[in-house]
This record gives structure tokens, C-alpha cells and sequence, in this order.
């Protein structure tokens, strides 16, 4: 079990270490010019008044732009309802405790 | 490798958001608790989420809100916060079916110790989990 430990000390080394190369290798931090804010988002921030008509362009994107995604994720928190009411209600060991 | 450290510095969310997605993998792997598996998941999952909404964030910017702004204001970048909108949706559902698969181990083991329903199992079918068919 120690044995294991030490790898798994090993592994989320190495984990922190490729990620803190990607770190030092990303754009600054909380600049205007970063490739992040790009002709979409200004697009998004110019656009979203007049095409939407809603103040807040979050709700802008999530309700008018990317409508359908929003659509889906209903369906995605659907499903996971389903799946805990399937998995706690049925089969051997489910409904009521004994 | 040289000046590494000022680079770090300058992104410091994204080297929180490092440090915590490395915090949540080790949780996950060394914890035999189930409980404590589904922690380290979630923790990974909010390093994500910082990742996101740092890499929208521009400094002196505003919420991009029309209503609460003067005209001449910088907003930041909206896409990244409506997309994690969307990852929390897929975080919530997957931790509540993980939860659920939980609760329904302890209903049938009696515990929520991996080692220890490892070992029930194989006393119970003579199997460990892991043999082929």
C-alpha cells in the first residue's frame, strides 16, 4: 500500500509539472490584447443589444446565441435525474431499506 | 527555464487552477473512500471552471452587464463564463449520479470503503471484480 502511495506521489508529480509548464507557457494574465478576446467576443459585445435585446450578454449567449445547448443541457439534467431515480428505486438492494 | 517564476506569478489563476486540479487527482487516486473519490472529482472540476473564467477576465474590465456600465467601460469576455454554465450542469449531474451509485453501494456492502467492498465481494461470489467474464 505504501508502494502505491509513492506512485501515485510519482504520478501527480508529474501531473503538477506538465501543468505548470503549460502555466508559464499561457498568455498573460488579464491583458486586452490576449488571443482569448478575439473577433467572437467582440462580436458577442457589440452585438448582443441589438440582436438579442437582453442587458446581460451571459444570458445573451446562453439563451439566444447557444439556445439549442441550452436546450440539451435540459435534457443532459433530465437523463441524470432519471439514472438517480433508476439507480436508488429498483433492482436488488433498492426501493426501501429492509 | 529561465525567468519561470515572474511567468507563474503573472498567471496566478492559472497556477491556483493547477495546483488544485493536482490536489484533486491525488485525492482521487489515494482515497479508498468513495465520498472523499467524488471530492477530488469536484475539485478537479473547479480547477476547469478557474481555468475558464480566468482566461475571460481582463484587468480594470466590468461584468458584462449594459445596465450597470458608462459607455466607455472595457467588458470582459462573456463566452467563457457561458460556457462553464454549461460545464456546472455536467458537474452537478455527474455528481449526482455518482451519489446516487454511492448510496446504493452502501445499501447492498454496508460501507463506502473501496478496500473493503473489494473484499466482501470476493467473499460473498468468490470473485474480486476484476477476473474476465
Amino acid at each position: 500500500m505504501r508502494f502505491r502511495n509513492l506512485c501515485f506521489l510519482a504520478l501527480a508529480l508529474l501531473v503538477a509539472y506538465v501543468a505548470i509548464m503549460t502555466v508559464a507557457e499561457l498568455p498573460p494574465y488579464g491583458r486586452p490584447d490576449n488571443p482569448v478576446h478575439n473577433q467572437v467576443a467582440e462580436r458577442y459585445i457589440d452585438g448582443a443589444l441589438t440582436e438579442t435585446g437582453a442587458l446581460n450578454m451571459v444570458t445573451a449567449i446562453v439563451l439566444d446565441y447557444r439556445a439549442y445547448d441550452t436546450m440539451f443541457e435540459t435534457i443532459v439534467l433530465f437523463t441524470a435525474t432519471l439514472a438517480v431515480v433508476i439507480t436508488l428505486k429498483t433492482g436488488k438492494g433498492g426501493g426501501r431499506e429492509q | 527555464m529561465n525567468e519561470l517564476w515572474p511567468r507563474l506569478l503573472v498567471n496566478y489563476p492559472y497556477l491556483a487552477a493547477a495546483i488544485l486540479f493536482v490536489i484533486g487527482t491525488f485525492t482521487v487516486l489515494t482515497h479508498p473512500n468513495l465520498f472523499k473519490k467524488l471530492l477530488g472529482i469536484n475539485i478537479m472540476e473547479s480547477a476547469i471552471f478557474l481555468t475558464f473564467v480566468a482566461s475571460g477576465n481582463i484587468r480594470g474590465g466590468v461584468a458584462p452587464i449594459r445596465a450597470t456600465a458608462n459607455a466607455e467601460a472595457v467588458y470582459i469576455n462573456p463566452l467563457p463564463s457561458a460556457l462553464m454554465l454549461t460545464g456546472i450542469v455536467v458537474s452537478v449531474s455527474v455528481t449526482a449520479f455518482a451519489l446516487a451509485l454511492i448510496v446504493r453501494l452502501y445499501r447492498v456492502y454496508g460501507t463506502t470503503d473501496l478496500r473493503r467492498i473489494v473484499v466482501r465481494r470476493k467473499e460473498v461470489t468468490g470473485d474480486d471484480g476484476f477476473a474476465q467474464g
